[in-house]
């Protein structure tokens, strides 16, 4: 069991940064999801810890062991391709097996390790199978058990759910959550799906252009984002911005756009006031966008125009339009009558307000 | 649309369907320049060729013998070639032209590159021999010698056709099973054997079948290094029909081998080609 | 940054990898070494050769005499001038008629279904395994009877049906890569099934129908029997009259590597400036 340290890791190819900077400790046993866009330098990290990749400059740690100059094979881990790499004319068997053999272990503990991890994943029926003959989420399963006999330090997943389709990406998300807990191990998850980031992860890293954003337990990711990008990236449907202009007036605070004025609440005041420019950004999510008038003492509503609407049975997404700007506000009652082109009145959640800062983007704490 | 085959269809017919009908015909009749009438004479022709000690002793095993080792090495060769090709290094491109050059050349012109090396007397491996401190060797003077330079030149001649076929192969060969590899320990020759072999196996199963079947008709090479000699010691099929038909103008006995030859390799090539699907399919 | 981390991976998983880095280094220079020796060597030794003078040619190894009096000697030589000529117009027209006739013929492979195909690809197989000398035989009586015997036709009309065999099917190959929902929308914008194929189904195809004609301009000019067999004095080609040379003067190696090193001169370029093209159609 071990704890992973990246320390200042870059990795360019020529004068491309893909990974900038990058300082991470994952504690022993902690899962962590490295997630963010496509390009943004989170596989690049993972294929450093790997070995499949050099590093530029910078240092990893695995255990108390500096793994820059390791083949792969001498770093203790384990990893699970986006295409699982299966060795496709290999039974499942010797999939798991490939490993072990290669480390000369006796073909009888290999035998025990493999049966072991079958029964785990629930594959000893497969196990006489080629790759081929299996399903995708099979599949996904021989290539997890081919991590496991092998008992490494460090678990690296690189994006192993996305060729599944979406409910059985669903039913995997649960099945790793319940192989964790029976088979503890430094874990580093990357993915672009925020979803499976704040499900899967003890803590989950938001990475863009090469850089870590944030690195914090989803709830800390989700309420309080530290930047634009975080806030924008994480949750769905995604967090709405308004360009705004903070405003003094009858002692408080307001923040004002086109036909858009609201109170801004008095613990965020002071912060607020520490700023130099009076224009922000203001995000809010969409299940902080309410109908109706707010309760007296957080000031008064405003009008927006409804655009579209969406049914979800549970819920209603609507589309308003606010000056020029267009809010969708989420947690609508499924069975409230709104009428397309109509003025309505909505709220907002004086404990869902972020503000950032209109050049940096950077929250304002 | 019919329209769109009828010229292919026509030239096929008269240059392929024709001389075939005509061959058979010719194989059944005593058909030489002293004898206008032709005359009818059965199967005479291939009793004699399958009679004949020549045939069966000699030109058979040379043919399948020179069929198997060009082949064989070139294969070995070509998998070695494209691995060496396989990752990116300043000169590949050149170092690929010059893999590349021998197959481009005419085998006439490789096969008299060869004598000219191997020439006895002022031979580049003659005077290379010569500084080493051995006698020269008559290389097309006797059988082996003779037919070791044969093959020698046919794998020179295709081991760049295997090595780009296969380097294409690797190409495409998925990265992840290999990084898996790396991950799981597999040393280099365990990695080739267990993921790189299996997975070229396709690919190498089609080399190997049409390179056989053209391997079975070598002429030119042959033909310029010894043309069959010494004493036709290195005769392979072709030139033994070549040799019956237009040196001994018996074109009865030269259609009855292009014939017999016909069907040894149809029916060599149909069960390698049988192999070669349940090969292709294993790997897949 | 997608695109990068293709690139990146052109570096795979290889066996080298378990060497030290300086031995790693050593092998591969070893590697290059060898390799240049043994394939570029031979035609090395060639080309020194052909810049010898005629008494030079038995001391090759040692003195500075060179000359290009060869190549003037096998200039002024009317009937090895003749054979080039010969051989290139030959190798030329069966190029351009052969792929003029197979890509309507292989893009109706390809896109109808039907006994007719079906029964073109058995025809062709069939052809494919056949070997040469079981063919030029019977056509050497054909041609022999259409009284085209040393003619260009009847040295190019075998030429052409040899390709077409190939060529149907290789197109048909091509087309099959070409999706046909672009044709169908040429279809509904109003093109008839001769536009669609002329206006969006050949322009996708030139960069594969490009490299088999630089490929069989190539295998014509380098072919051997057909030309042995089919040809006399008025159509001889340069790889015959060249073998002739190896017979009859067989020690006059100088005249004969300038000849060679000219006859090969068009796979040299091709090899050098068509590279992309040869790799592609040697693959197909």
């Amino acid at each position: 069991m071990a704890q992973v340290v990246l320390e200042e890791v870059n990795k360019e190819y020529g004068s491309v940064r893909a990974v900038v900077d990058v300082n991470l400790t994952i504690a022993n046993e902690e899962f962590v999801v490295l997630v963010g866009p496509s390009g943004c330098g989170k596989s690049t990290t993972l294929r450093m810890v790997a070995g499949l990749e050099e590093i530029t400059r910078g240092v990893i740690r695995i255990g108390e062991r500096v793994v820059n100059r390791l083949p792969p094979k001498d770093r203790d881990i384990a990893m699970v391709f986006q295409n699982y790499a299966l060795y496709q004319h290999m039974t499942a068997y010797d999939n798991l097996a490939f490993g072990l053999r290669n480390r000369k272990v006796p073909e009888a503990d290999i035998k025990t390790e493999v049966m072991h991890a079958a029964a785990v994943l629930g594959i000893e029926q497969l196990l006489s199978r080629k790759p081929r003959e299996l399903s995708g989420g099979q599949q996904q399963r021989v290539a997890l058990g081919r991590c496991m006999v092998r008992h490494p330090q460090v678990f690296l997943f690189d994006e192993p759910l996305s060729n599944l389709d979406a409910k059985l990406r669903a039913q995997m998300r649960i099945e790793l959550k319940r192989l964790r807990e029976r088979v503890a191990t430094t874990s580093i998850y990357v993915t672009h799906d925020q979803v499976e980031a704040m499900t899967l992860g003890d803590r989950v890293v938001v990475m863009l252009d090469g850089r870590i954003q944030q690195a914090a337990t989803p709830l800390v990711i989700y309420n309080r984002p530290r930047n634009r990008f975080v806030a924008g990236f994480i949750g769905a449907p995604a967090m709405n911005f308004l360009s705004v202009e903070l405003q003094n007036s009858d002692d408080r605070l307001h923040a004002v756009a086109e036909n858009f004025r609201i109170r801004v609440p008095q613990d965020r005041v002071g912060e607020l006031s520490r700023q130099r420019t009076r224009d922000v950004v203001l995000g809010v999510r969409p299940e902080h966008v309410l109908m109706g008038e707010p309760r007296p003492e957080h000031g008064t509503g405003f009008d927006a125009n409804v655009e579209v609407t969406e049914q979800l049975g549970a819920e209603l997404l609507v589309a308003v339009r606010v000056g020029g700007a267009t809010l969708l506000a989420s947690r609508i009652d499924a069975e409230a009558t709104l009428v397309l082109h109509q003025p309505l009145r909505l709220s907002l959640d004086p404990r869902g307000l972020h503000f950032f800062d209109r050049k940096s983007g950077e929250a304002i704490r | 649309m019919l329209l769109l085959i009828a010229p292919a269809g026509i030239v096929l017919v008269l240059f392929q369907i024709v001389p075939i009908v005509f061959g058979a015909n010719a194989s059944f009749r005593d058909w030489q320049l002293f004898n206008p009438a032709q005359t009818w004479v059965g199967l005479k022709h291939y009793l004699y060729i399958l009679g004949d000690s020549t045939f069966l002793t000699i030109v058979l095993p040379n043919t399948f013998l020179l069929t198997f080792l060009s082949v064989t090495l070139s294969l070995i060769g070509g998998l070695a070639l494209a691995h060496y090709l396989h990752r990116n290094f300043a000169g590949q491109w050149l170092m690929q032209t010059i893999i590349l050059l021998p197959q481009m050349i005419a085998p006439v012109i490789g096969a008299m590159m060869m004598r000219w090396v191997f020439n006895d007397q002022f031979g580049v491996v003659a005077a290379f021999l010569d500084w080493v401190g051995f006698g020269p060797i008559s290389w097309l003077a006797q059988r082996w010698p003779s037919f070791f330079i044969v093959i020698l030149t046919d794998v020179w001649i295709w081991t760049p056709w295997f090595a780009l076929i296969l380097l294409a192969g690797l190409r495409s060969l998925p990265r992840e099973p290999f990084e898996a590899a790396q991950i799981d320990a597999a040393g280099a020759w365990r990695t080739f054997t267990h993921l790189t072999l299996p997975m070229l196996r396709p690919v190498i199963a089609v080399c190997v079948l049409i390179r056989s079947i053209d391997a079975f008709r070598t002429f030119d090479v042959v033909w310029i290094l010894t043309g069959g000699g010494p004493a036709r010691s290195t005769e392979v099929f072709s030139i033994y029909t070549y040799v019956e038909t237009f040196v001994n103008l018996d074109f009865g006995r030269g259609s009855a081998a292009a014939i017999i030859g016909a069907l040894i390799i149809l029916v060599v090539a149909g069960a390698m080609y049988k192999v070669a699907g349940r090969v292709a399919d294993v790997a897949r | 940054m997608m695109a990068l981390c293709a690139k990146k991976s052109d570096r795979r998983y290889r066996w080298t990898d378990a060497l030290a880095p300086g031995g790693r280094r050593a092998l591969f220079l070893l590697a290059t070494i060898a390799i240049v020796l043994l394939f570029l060597g031979p035609i090395v030794i060639l080309v020194v050769t052909s810049l010898r003078p005629g008494w030079a040619v038995f001391y090759i190894y040692r003195g500075t005499d060179f000359t290009l009096q060869n190549y003037r000697d096998v200039l002024a030589t009317e009937a090895v001038m003749h054979a080039f000529v010969n051989s290139f117009l030959v190798a030329t027209l069966a190029t351009i008629v052969s792929i003029g006739v197979t890509v309507s013929s292989g893009y109706m492979l390809s896109r109808f279904r039907g006994p007719i195909p079906r029964a073109w690809f058995g025809t062709i197989y069939v052809f494919r395994t056949v070997p040469y000398i079981s063919w030029v035989l019977p056509l050497y009586l054909v041609c022999y009877h259409l009284g085209i015997y040393d003619t260009y036709a009847g040295i190019l009309l075998p030429h052409i049906a040899v390709h077409i065999c190939f060529f149907s099917w290789i197109m048909k190959g091509f087309f099959d890569g070409i999706d046909p929902s672009m044709e169908y929308a040429a279809l509904i914008d109003g093109c008839t099934r001769w536009g669609a194929f002329l206006r969006v189904a050949l322009p996708s195809a030139i960069p594969a129908i490009a490299a088999l004609g630089i490929l069989s301009w190539l295998y014509t000019w380098n072919e051997f029997l057909f030309a042995l067999i089919l040809t006399g004095h008025n159509t001889a080609l340069i790889t015959v009259t060249m073998a002739q040379f190896v017979t009859e003067l067989g020690t006059a190696w100088n005249l004969m590597s300038a000849m060679a090193v000219m006859a090969m001169g068009p796979a040299i370029i091709i090899t050098l400036f068509a590279q992309k093209y040869v790799v592609r159609g040697l693959r197909i």
